[in-house]
């Protein structure tokens, strides 16, 4: 009889023992010590003292591919070894960073995220910048679109087309991509979870809308459009999607990522870009709210916003420079996808109305993407 | 060293009881009710360990996802009524049970037969076409569905030797149910192929002979003393198939198109494209009971079918 007691009572404290060890699993990383506040000097773009960041790990979270190496290589790992920093990659995921912030256990210090995006969650998501800590006398104008974000890349949401269908006569406006008599063939769209405002702001500048001025029944007037094109519209889900559609010919014109476009012309599709209509992008490099090291987190994207840094990044990843000096030597063909030449024809967005009218807005996208 | 004697004897004083209890009760017939070991809580220690995974890994977060669907943003049903009143949600959760019955439909009927071959050769070649069967199951998903992508597009080597051949097509091979069924079945055919193999591995095969010798043609010796033989497999097979294609994402993302986008994927689209928690835990949970319902409503049809032990009552 006793040897039983004694046994359950050893099964309910090894228990109890599991249950606590999971407990205390789900539970850590909140006790961070505070970090003191270093003695840096005034910040330019690009510079960084030696070794001040020994023994702090920053971690990166971006999508990943020739993109996220290319800032990697471009600006994180030597940021790193000039401070003294450990600097890791992840791949972002919004979902989860949602997660971290509400558990209260942020592992991501720099993020990569759309400016939609962190004007959304700006002070929830995502930490508001401290600008005396950051150089941005050099980053292009208007592309500090709120206060939880430097630009990460300026990009864009272009038509590309298949040359050896249009080269005679190329498409020359966002109207053109909806004319399939005058240029016949299938058309690839972003159907992506992610919503994107663009691709709906681009259907409503075919139509001849200012995306300044548009309402809440413009969105369904801009889906109606490209369900209109019927069969000759398919989805891309990812870039690579995208690029992969550009390159096998499947899709004679696209509208896709700059970056993308390139990427089937430099794999040797005939692809060229239409720059008479286009939407400009920013990316947001953003902060995530209760990061452990804000001061170490904001001294890294200030070195990230060097000229030289941004140079590189765009000679790696083909995504345009976000400083104003920045000087990148590039081939032909990645000349002729830089967004950062043609920002006269770009359409900027209007972001203010998409953060407002979000639920309208991610509501159409899922039936738009759903096909329903 | 005294209490370990003690409690041999006491093992030994159960088993002797239990013979004894079954050697009294054997000649009165109804054996299976009174033979009964006697009552201890003992094995039910070894639950322990199952108990403590599903409790933290299972039940805990599902209790706190479907917390999340009735509290967030606001408590309440607010993301319930947002799913019913949402006419996208509906399109795609009855596309997704449409779907996944199709690939059921599919896989039995490629299945069967192969399950029946497999029971009548010889134990090597049983050997290859387990083998074969199980092949697809060691490769990604991922590079097995791209592999699809490149044969199946409108530019692909299926598409080029029917319209150079035969003249038609492109064919819409992808971004189509089409597309979608067969990368599902692909993946899914396992599943409904092994619980049918053991089923009819269990069929005494001179019962067909038998039903023959009573003047039962090959066909209806079939379908009334094989098939019915066989339809546990069937069952298992079929619901396996049925839950696990209920929540395929990756293949209806690449091989389908918009209009063939599942359950699962609006529900990564609330999570992580819109941050609308509320909205993709009401879905999830809706997913789970409208699962439920179905597989209370088949355990109805398929009485007498016992699933889980591959052998008719």
């Amino acid at each position: 009889m006793r040897n039983h007691k004694l046994k359950r009572q050893l099964s309910v404290v090894a228990l109890g023992g599991v249950a606590t060890l999971l407990l205390a699993g789900c539970a850590g990383g909140n006790d961070a010590a505070p970090v003191a506040d270093r003695d840096l000097a005034a910040p330019v773009a690009g510079v960084i003292a030696d070794g001040v960041f020994d023994g702090v790990t920053l971690t990166y979270a971006a999508s990943g591919g020739i993109f996220q190496d290319g800032q990697r290589d471009a600006a994180w790992d030597p940021f790193a070894k000039i401070s003294g920093a450990n600097f890791l990659q992840d791949a972002f995921d919004a979902g989860k960073l949602k997660a971290m912030v509400d558990s209260g256990n942020v592992t991501w210090d720099i993020t990569n995220a759309t400016q939609f995006d962190t004007a959304r969650g700006c002070g929830t998501l995502y930490e508001e910048y401290d600008y005396s800590q950051v150089d941005i006398s050099k980053v292009p104008e208007g592309t500090i679109t709120d206060k939880c974000m430097v630009p990460n890349i300026l990009y864009g949401l272009v038509v590309a087309y298949n040359t050896d269908a249009f080269g005679d006569n190329p498409p020359t406006s966002a109207a053109d991509f909806f004319d399939t008599k005058k240029f016949p063939g299938k058309r690839t769209v972003s159907q992506s979870p992610y919503v994107d405002p663009q691709t709906v702001e681009f259907a409503l500048a075919a139509e001849g809308k200012d995306v300044n001025d548009v309402t809440v029944d413009d969105i369904d007037v801009a889906f109606d459009k490209y369900r209109a094109l019927g069969d000759d519209v398919i989805g891309w889900t990812s870039g690579a999607q995208a690029q992969q559609q550009l390159e096998s010919g499947e899709a004679v014109m696209g509208l896709v990522w700059s970056g993308r476009g390139y990427g089937a012309a430099a794999a040797g599709a005939p692809v060229a870009p239409m720059w008479d209509e286009w939407m400009i992008m920013v990316d947001s490099t953003a902060v995530p709210k209760g990061v452990k090291d804000p001061q170490a987190a904001f001294a890294a994207v200030n070195f990230y916003l060097g000229a030289e840094q941004q140079a590189r990044m765009t000679e790696l990843t083909s995504y345009g420079p976000v400083n104003v000096d920045a000087k990148p030597k590039v081939d032909a063909t990645l000349e002729t996808w830089l967004t950062t030449e043609h920002l006269k024809t770009g359409i900027a967005p209007n972001i203010d109305f998409w953060v407002e009218n979000y639920d309208a807005l991610s509501t159409a996208w899922a039936s738009w993407v759903t096909g329903s | 060293m005294g209490q370990l004697g003690y409690r041999k004897l006491d093992g030994m004083a159960d088993t002797t009881t239990t013979h004894a209890r079954s050697k009294r009760s054997a000649p009165g017939g109804d054996t299976a009710k009174q033979v009964r070991e006697p009552k201890s809580w003992r094995p039910f220690l070894l639950l322990i360990p199952a108990f403590v995974v599903v409790s933290f890994f299972f039940l805990a977060p599902l209790i706190d996802v479907f917390y999340r669907s009735i509290s967030d943003p606001t408590l309440g049903v607010q993301n319930y009524v947002w799913l019913f009143t949402t006419p996208t949600n509906m399109v795609v959760a009855f596309r997704t049970f449409a779907t996944s019955l199709l690939v059921t439909i599919v896989c039995l009927l490629i299945a069967y037969p192969y399950a029946y071959l497999m029971t009548v050769v010889s134990d090597r070649t049983r050997n290859m076409l387990q083998l074969f069967i199980m092949l697809p199951l060691w490769t990604s998903i991922l590079v097995r569905t791209l592999a699809w992508l490149v044969l199946l597009q409108d530019t692909g080597p299926i598409n080029g030797i029917l319209e150079a051949v035969f003249g038609i097509g492109p064919l819409p091979l992808i971004r189509s149910t089409f597309g979608v069924a067969l990368g599902m079945s692909q993946v899914l055919l396992p599943f409904m192929v092994l619980p049918i193999y053991s089923a009819l591995a269990k069929i005494d095969k001179r019962l067909l002979p038998a039903a023959a010798n009573l003047g039962a043609r090959p066909v209806t010796a079939f379908f009334t003393v094989y098939l019915p033989l066989s339809r546990p497999g069937i069952f298992a097979g079929s619901v396996t198939v049925f839950i696990l294609g209920l929540g395929f994402y990756i293949i209806p993302a690449l091989l389908g198109s918009s209009k063939e986008i599942m359950m699962s994927a609006l529900m990564y689209q609330q999570i992580s494209g819109f941050l609308l928690w509320g909205h993709g835990t009401a879905l999830g949970i809706f997913m789970l009971a409208t699962t439920i319902v179905v597989l209370a409503l088949l355990g109805r049809a398929s009485k007498g079918t016992n699933l889980f032990a591959g052998r008719g009552k």
